[in-house]
């Protein structure tokens, strides 16, 4: 028997709404800790990982550990039937085929189950490997959206590039180029408001805007975004959930054409 | 052509070797393709009302249309192109060449038939089946991709062989081909519908060598020897047997010699001088250029070059031409996406509980199948 309830729908809608984008299915593995997703795009650009800990739920029970393929799709479509302050409870059997999204309204007077089917997924099981990054850089999540969606009307790629006077985000096509720069806060005295930038070398790296935009989708869920970045491997874009968990987004950089 | 049934005996055995992609999930890979193939098929479906684009002097240029639009499709999605080009075909085809032949002037007679009878329909339809790649396609579409800066493989003998060189060398990611036989020769990945229109909506399947011989629990000797059995190219297969009984025969005795001891040959003849140990032969170790000495360059076109070549008596629009070219262009400055796989390891297991789900229902097929009678009515 799995069981998890949470008191705000809110998170769960926000959740999926930071993935659907990207997967059109996905595994959640359940056990002790929590929930737990991890997948590639279909084009194995981009991964999501996902992780909700057990503490950060009203109620939390998992009797075995589970696996649920679930369409990303359908699924979202059955919390739009959530209001934001309903409480929201997954339920499955062990082994079952369906899970059961069940929505209280706070004075309990309405009640609604809906019923999923799951799918057999194949089980994709992704190594990453621990990697110490060269620079890591705290900004406020609004800020980064708002930077990835004003550069991309420039170029579908983007330059991130960190030294030690700050980072720079920039972008080169047809009308034009354009670049913005940020320079570390110099006192904090909103830690939600602040850019934080931790430098051991500077790296320069290209992305596609189009995964950003994706990855930003996420941004309500967290009032502050960490990027991680290190020559030549992908770039980690990390939203911390309060009190439950994180979702992390790994991009792969784009590489200058090699020379045949 | 190419292997008879095979695309539908995977599907229904092992329906895990197919994915369906789209197009643009192969950005930054370098392909291989049947350069035969995909000119017959432009040849077939490239027409304006029913005929084939013409020149001023009715010279077919349709496979220069497809050839041009389609590859700048594929160069557009990232994907870097090869075109192998058949060379020789070898002996034992010259049966299977024979009877296309024979189908050829069949069809010119149905022609001719329908044409005095005036059925315009049956007219398209003969006029389809005369379609013929000539030498002089082979050497016009190798001229156009040399001048759009792609390059082009000579092969001495069958393309596809020479694809599954190349790939199996790591030169290429995949061989793009409809021929199931690329499989057969030992591609690690075909793909197929590759060079299809864009109108069609067909997305791109591609077939893992190693998850279809996992799913036929076979090892690749074995899977030629079943190829064999189910119809190939360059000999005969044995009367009565479709690909389900190949698959059980296979899978019981392993190979083609001890099927022939196992079967009642009264029952199931054999073609005479059946010569199944060369045709094994040729697939194991066919004719091919060394993939080491095969240097691919990808070049910027030749704008001029194309136009010159494609405008005035091929009758090609001059700016269509030239917005081509810089598209070509334009893809080849800039970068290129990276994937994740590199820096991830990824190992994929097929979820237990639907393996064991297929097993219960292969095994109530075969209690099934045992008990006998049981057509008709599925269980349940």
């Amino acid at each position: 028997m799995f069981e998890a309830r949470l008191l705000r729908s809110s998170i769960l809608k926000k959740v999926l709404e930071a993935i659907k984008d990207l997967l059109t299915q996905a595994t959640f593995d359940c056990d002790d800790n929590g929930i737990q997703l991890q997948a590639m795009d279909n084009s194995h650009v981009s991964l999501v990982s996902l992780t909700l800990r057990a503490d950060g739920f009203d109620k939390y029970r998992c009797d075995r550990n589970i696996s649920m393929g679930m369409n990303l799709g359908s699924m979202s479509k059955i919390l739009k039937c959530a209001g934001d302050k309903d409480t929201v409870t997954i339920k499955a059997q062990d082994n079952a085929d369906t899970v059961t999204f069940v929505f209280e309204s706070p004075n309990q007077e309405k009640v609604s189950d809906y019923e999923m089917k799951l799918m057999n997924l194949d089980l994709e099981h992704l190594g990453i490997p621990e990697t110490e990054y060269s620079c890591t850089i705290r900004l406020p999540s609004g800020e980064f959206a708002r930077i990835c969606r004003d550069l991309s009307q420039f170029g579908e790629s983007m330059v991130i590039s960190c030294t030690k006077e700050g980072v720079k985000f920039s972008a080169t096509g047809d009308i034009g180029s354009a670049n913005i720069k940020l320079a570390q806060t110099a006192s904090i005295d909103k830690e939600e408001e602040a850019v934080v930038i931790e430098m051991e070398e500077p790296v320069t790296l290209t992305f596609a805007c189009q995964y950003l935009n994706y990855f930003t989708k996420a941004t309500s869920l967290s009032p502050q975004v960490q990027l991680s970045m290190s020559a030549d491997v992908p770039l980690v874009v990390e939203y911390r959930i309060p009190d439950i968990g994180h979702i992390r987004y790994y991009l792969a950089p784009k590489i200058e054409e090699e020379e045949s | 052509m190419g292997i008879l049934g095979l695309s539908k005996l995977i599907a229904d055995i092992a329906p895990h070797a197919i994915k369906e992609m789209e197009i643009k999930n192969y950005f930054g890979r370098k392909i291989a393709i049947d350069a035969y193939m995909s000119l017959y098929q432009f040849l077939i479906a490239v027409r304006s009302e029913g005929s084939q684009l013409v020149s001023v002097d009715g010279e077919t240029t349709s496979h220069l249309m497809g050839t041009f639009y389609r590859t700048i499709r594929l160069v557009e999605n990232g994907i870097k192109p090869v075109y192998v080009f058949d060379g020789k075909p070898p002996d034992m085809k010259s049966h299977q060449l024979n009877k296309r032949a024979e189908r050829r002037e069949e069809a010119e007679k149905e022609l001719q038939k329908a044409t005095e009878a005036g059925d315009q329909e049956s007219i398209e339809k003969f006029n389809r089946r005369l379609v013929k790649v000539t030498k002089v396609h082979n050497d016009e579409a190798r001229q156009l991709l040399k001048l759009m800066g792609i390059p082009v493989v000579e092969a001495p003998c069958e393309a596809e062989a020479q694809c599954a060189a190349m790939v199996k060398a790591g030169k290429v990611f995949a061989s793009a081909t409809e021929d199931m036989d690329a499989l057969t020769f030992g591609t690690n990945v075909l793909l197929r519908h590759l060079t299809f229109s864009e109108a069609r909506k067909m997305p791109v399947q591609e077939f893992h060598l190693d998850d279809v011989l996992k799913g036929l629990e076979l090892n690749q000797r074995e899977f030629i020897d079943l190829c064999i059995l189910l119809g190939c190219d360059y000999c005969g297969s044995i009367k009565g047997i479709g690909p389900k009984r190949a698959i059980e025969l296979i899978r019981q005795h392993r190979s083609l010699e001890e099927i022939l001891k196992n079967i009642d040959t009264n029952k199931y003849p054999p073609p005479e001088n059946w010569d199944y140990e060369r045709a094994r032969e040729l697939f194991l170790e066919p004719e091919i250029t060394d993939p080491k000495d095969i240097e691919l360059k990808w070049t910027d076109p030749d704008e001029e070059g194309l136009v010159k070549y494609l405008c005035g008596d091929k009758q090609f629009n001059e700016e269509r031409v030239r917005n081509g070219a810089k598209k070509l262009m334009k893809a080849r400055t800039g970068t290129t996406q990276g994937r994740l796989d590199g820096f991830f390891t990824i190992s994929t297991t097929p979820n237990p509980k639907r393996k064991a789900e297929e097993d219960k229902k292969n095994a109530a097929k075969k209690k099934k199948a045992s008990v006998g009678g049981g057509r008709g009515r599925k269980p349940k």
